[in-house]
């Protein structure tokens, strides 16, 4: 519960306060939002499973923001920036897809 | 995450456990598999181990052989991803008998519990939310240059710069049409006032537009009706030689094809009939024209030989009023173009 509200307030707050993003980060934000996005489909599934634990969930949130948001860099020092960012959307949006079918499952046994 | 490799690695190496040991910890691992994606989220899966763990052995030990022969095939790598698609199914079942997900679901929602673990889970979500609104933002407000990357942004302003190329072409080529016109404008607007003022000239000359400037006045007084035509065609033509520009003759206008003829008790003028006094309207410069006309043996000096009085008096302001309507010519044509 405590969870969504974050969620809510995050969002909320990134609409109110405008923040002003870097100019370094702002190529890697979506990127990174969509990786956390797969993080917490990772995590929601396994509290479904009745696996979950926070210490797992911080790890692998960050992680995945870090590593997608190095792949796209290296693609940008490499010149397939677009290509691999692309890569990285597709391969996320697949587990984010097969996280979504379990907790579908779980919640609606279907 | 060591943590969390040693307790995968099992999973990933069933052959050489012992078989009994093997269903147990595959069958959990392979439950867990969903989770343990190659990514950096492998970790969870292992270390979720942990701390569910009576809720987990309990299950797996509860339907092993259910799970066990489909798992021990399962078991390589390559089929992780069948596994994830074809496991999910089975596995409310196998947690039907502790908690299904979706009570597990309910239960994590409702009763809102301040525990570390949600404090963390709310933390990460807020910077997720966050990342999101302004991601969202951006995109919306910023059309698609903010996201877009910098091989783009370089053939966006490219083509930017080729376009503001261009439009300087036109605009430049524009302006010269625009300085062209403007110029033909003035040459058109000096060329219709200088017509204007010629047609104007002509026109005192023709006759056909009234007259006005300094002059003299010649007045012919002929009581023994003894001027004759060619008196007058003199005193004409003398005025003519001393530069008058404008005659007139008692109100009919004296112009290159004016002619004398003689007629019972007067003279005709271009046909029009005049009597004496015979009044000369001339526009001139007086200083000559009054010579012209009092030189010894002149004009004045013929009339008065018989018997006629001539005087001439100069003026400042001599208005020649009459006026000629112009005649189309019938054979004669301009010869320049």
């Amino acid at each position: 519960m405590i969870a969504v509200l974050g969620l809510i307030v995050g969002v909320v707050a990134g609409l109110v306060v405008r923040p002003v993003v870097p100019t370094l980060v702002e190529p890697y934000l979506p990127i990174a939002v969509v990786a956390a996005l797969d993080a917490v489909f990772g995590g929601l599934r396994a509290m479904l499973d009745g696996i979950f634990d926070d210490k797992v969930f911080v790890v692998s949130f960050l992680s995945n923001v870090v590593v997608a948001a190095l792949i796209v860099f290296l693609g940008d020092k490499l010149g397939v920036g677009a290509q691999l960012s692309t890569g990285v959307v597709v391969v996320l949006g697949i587990r984010i897809f097969s996280n979504a079918a379990a907790i579908r499952r779980h919640v609606f046994r279907a | 995450m060591s943590d969390g490799d040693d307790k995968k690695h099992p999973g990933e190496l069933p052959p050489e456990e012992p078989a009994a040991e093997e269903n147990r910890e595959e069958s959990r691992a392979q439950s867990e598999y969903p989770d343990a994606a190659p990514k950096p989220e492998a970790g969870k899966a292992g270390e979720a181990s942990d701390t569910p763990d009576t809720g987990k052995t309990q299950k797996a030990e509860e339907n092993p052989d259910a799970r066990g022969s489909s798992d021990a095939s399962d078991s390589p790598e390559k089929q992780g991803q069948a596994d994830r698609q074809e496991e999910g199914p089975p596995e409310p079942s196998g947690e039907s008998s502790s908690r299904t997900g979706r009570q597990r679901l309910a239960q994590a929602v409702w009763p809102p519990r301040v525990t570390r673990a949600q404090l963390i889970v709310a933390l990460l979500l807020f910077v997720l939310g966050l990342g999101l609104a302004i991601q969202v933002r951006s995109t919306s407000e910023n059309s698609s240059l903010r996201g877009a990357r910098q091989e783009d942004l370089v053939r966006i302003l490219d083509e930017l710069d080729d376009r503001t190329k261009r439009l300087e072409d036109e605009k430049q080529n524009l302006e010269g049409q625009r300085t062209e016109l403007e110029n033909s404008s003035d040459q058109a607007e000096e060329a219709r006032k200088q017509t204007r003022q010629k047609a104007r000239q002509l026109g005192v000359l023709a006759g056909t537009v009234g007259a006005q400037g300094p002059g003299i006045e010649l007045t012919v007084t002929d009581p023994g009706k003894a001027v004759e035509a060619d008196m007058l065609l003199d005193a004409v033509q003398e005025l003519r030689a001393a530069g008058a520009e404008a005659i007139e003759i008692n109100n009919v206008r004296v112009v290159a094809s004016t002619y004398f003829s003689d007629s019972p008790g007067g003279v005709r003028v271009d046909g029009h009939k005049i009597s004496q006094p015979y009044r000369f309207q001339v526009i001139g410069k007086p200083q000559d024209l009054e010579p012209a006309l009092n030189i010894p043996g002149g004009v004045v000096q013929t009339l008065r030989k018989e018997q006629a009085d001539a005087s001439v008096s100069a003026s400042k302001e001599i208005v020649v009023n009459a006026l000629r309507s112009v005649k189309r010519p019938d054979y004669a044509r301009s010869s320049s173009r």
